[in-house]
């Protein structure tokens, strides 16, 4: 800390190590010594910039995180007072709620019908608009175009497109000589349309990864085509390798999302409350019908705090697994 | 895949000067072809984007029994017009609208304000326990929203901010959106440190720097982030659902959702529906329109998250 003559005499051409404050500002504002003095005033002057995040933390984040666990455990209305029944909600919900398992199940379908869908389908079109030719630009705006719209707009447009009478989706089929599908209203297909409903904005992680192929360094291409490989090659054996990491980074933020869907199935369900049967009742649903439900009924938020812990435990765990799996096959360059 | 356009722009115009024409003769049909289907796929890609948007223009210039027409007809025999006044009408639209502009300037205002002065304490001062705050702010993001919607729903009611636009504005003054906590710390980072302490030198406080210095050096972050916040809260649906009761009070959102699903089961006025839900979508496709960069560049901003 204290510089011995030896060490100053070693570099002469740096700074010495207390300069007039007008010296060279740049470097000493990396020096922390130099401004020992005013560390005090900064560590205030910091609190004070964060002050409000940092009382919404405690508010937002902090507070509803313990009350939500202590809710979980209780019967609770919302009127009364909560009573403490232990782990009664939980043993509800596994043995005799008859809408939970089905809502597990429409949950991990549709992540499992939207998540590698999303990702296949947006690589693919960012791959596509990967190419400088005309017209790539205005190509890359209309299929962006979608999640720019709002939620709601988008949804309910989709509703009167899966009209099986007068909507655009069977007239569609029935052009191209397909059979016809009664889409929302069908147990079997009111999941998958709802996908479609999703996949239709698929330009957000289009966009993502598109920027991600761009990062790619060209010379890594023309010395592949050198040596001539072909380009599903190039394309296995260097681009996706080298957008590992943001690919990692979309398959978490594409299960997190998916696994919270809510919007979809509420707005586009015939009865809003994911039907027909359970079809569409996903987690989130159901615990926004148990929190929130229609007017004359009670709210169940002990109950419906329950579900949120097991939803937040399903989205840990599979955060958990998806980023161990990663590690195994993620391309990293921190050898090097 | 990358020489290709300065092929096709080299030897289209000037074709003579080459000194070896023979090698890419051959090569010329291929090429057009590949073009062609290019040109192809991205006709079928464009159409299914915008396909059911221009049939949603059709239907909100049908009358009313032309939209049932079995089998439906793409495009209206007579314009209705009227509908953009009718539409807007059945569901008090001006009204939304204003709810809708209050709330999402309200909450855009103080979600970008407080994520700046946090990215600024995070990034420019040094102080005990920034990486720490950094971590935690970081790790809120990682958590789900579901979890606080109960105790929230109940904290809110508990001081009488239910039915009032109160928890959909003040949590944005209070840090509501960590992920631009983040963006703006990342661009706070890349802003040289000479700058600051320039100003230092020249007697500049904290407040000074952050309003006079950083403010005006940082526009395209907090550009970014107001466009991004203004797309967040004007497409939210869940959050004035829950808290909302009055339908006076209801933003947009809640309020064309409504109008679909209070006829469940029944046959809404399409045609006067679609017709409101174009009003409803084009302040964020003029906002899209006009600041097109930054709405990229606030999602690529997503992109470089673990690459710092």
């Amino acid at each position: 800390m204290t510089a011995t003559p030896h060490q100053q005499s070693n570099r002469p051409p740096h700074p010495p190590p207390n300069p007039a404050p007008h010296a060279s500002p740049s470097w000493s504002a990396r020096s922390p010594w130099r401004r020992r003095g005013k560390l005090g005033s900064d560590t205030r002057a910091a609190y004070a910039f964060m002050a409000p995040a940092l009382i919404g933390f405690t508010v937002f984040v902090v507070y509803p995180l313990i009350r939500s666990v202590y809710f979980a455990l209780t019967r609770y209305n919302g009127l009364t007072a909560p009573t403490f029944v232990g782990l009664d909600n939980f043993r509800r919900m596994f043995t005799t709620d008859p809408s939970f398992w089905p809502s597990v199940r429409a949950t991990l379908l549709l992540v499992v019908l939207y998540v590698p869908a999303s990702l296949v389908i947006g690589l693919a079109l960012a791959v596509f608009c990967n190419r400088r030719i005309r017209g790539v630009r205005l190509l890359r705006t209309l299929v962006y175009l979608p999640v720019v719209l709002p939620v709601v707009a988008t949804i309910t447009l989709w509703k009167f497109v899966f009209n099986p009478q007068v909507g655009l989706a069977n007239q569609v089929l029935t052009w191209l000589h397909l059979p016809t599908s009664e889409w929302l209203s069908g147990e079997g297909s009111a999941l998958p349309s709802i996908v479609i409903v999703m996949l239709w904005s698929v330009g957000s992680t289009m966009i993502i990864f598109l920027a991600a192929l761009q990062a790619v360094p060209t010379e890594l291409y023309e010395a592949a085509k050198l040596d001539g490989a072909g380009s599903g090659t190039v394309f296995f054996r260097i681009t996706l390798p080298l957008i590992s990491p943001i690919m990692v980074l979309q398959v978490v933020l594409q299960l997190v999302t998916a696994l919270q869907t809510f919007n979809q199935p509420k707005i586009l369900s015939p009865d809003n409350i994911g039907g027909p049967g359970f079809s569409t009742r996903v987690l989130m649903l159901s615990i926004y019908n148990n929190g929130f439900p229609k007017l004359g009924q009670v709210a169940d938020f002990g109950y419906a705090s329950a579900q949120v812990w097991v939803l937040f435990l399903v989205i840990v765990v599979v955060i958990a697994a998806t980023a161990r799996f990663s590690s195994i096959w993620t391309y990293s360059d921190h050898v090097s | 895949m990358t020489t290709s356009p300065d092929v096709t722009k080299a030897s289209e115009p000037a074709p003579s000067p080459r000194p070896t024409p023979a090698p890419t003769a051959p090569r010329r049909p291929r090429k057009t072809v590949r073009t062609a289907s290019w040109y192809a796929v991205a006709l079928l890609i464009s159409s299914v984007m915008v396909l059911p948007l221009l049939w949603m223009l059709t239907i909100a210039l049908k009358g009313q029994s032309a939209v049932f027409q079995v089998p439906p007809r793409l495009l209206p025999d007579e314009f209705h017009f009227e509908n953009f006044i009718d539409g807007p009408k059945a569901i008090h639209f001006p009204r939304l609208l204003l709810n809708s502009l209050v709330i999402t300037g309200l909450s855009v205002l103080g979600g970008v304000m407080t994520a700046m002065m946090t990215g600024y304490a995070l990034a420019r001062l040094r102080f005990p326990g920034r990486r720490l705050w950094f971590y935690v702010f970081v790790g809120s993001m990682m958590l789900p929203p579901v979890v606080g919607i109960i105790p929230l729903f109940q904290l809110f009611k508990d001081i009488g901010w239910y039915d009032t636009w109160l928890p959909l504005i003040v949590p944005a003054f209070l840090g509501g959106n960590p992920l631009f906590i983040f963006l703006a710390r990342q661009y706070f980072l890349s802003v040289p440190h000479s700058i600051d302490e320039a100003a230092k030198v020249d007697g500049a406080g904290h407040i000074r720097i952050f309003f006079s210095v950083m403010l005006p050096i940082t526009r395209p972050a907090w550009i970014t982030m107001s466009i991004l916040a203004f797309q967040f809260s004007w497409n939210d649906y869940l959050n004035p659902l829950i808290y909302l009761y009055s339908s006076e009070k209801w933003p947009l959102s809640v309020g064309m959702a409504s109008f679909v699903s209070q006829f469940a089961g029944q046959t809404p006025d399409w045609n006067l529906y679609m017709a409101a839900n174009l009003l409803y979508m084009l302040p964020p496709l003029a906002v899209f329109f006009v600041a097109q960069r930054y709405f990229i560049q606030g999602l690529s901003a997503l992109g470089t998250v673990n690459q710092r």
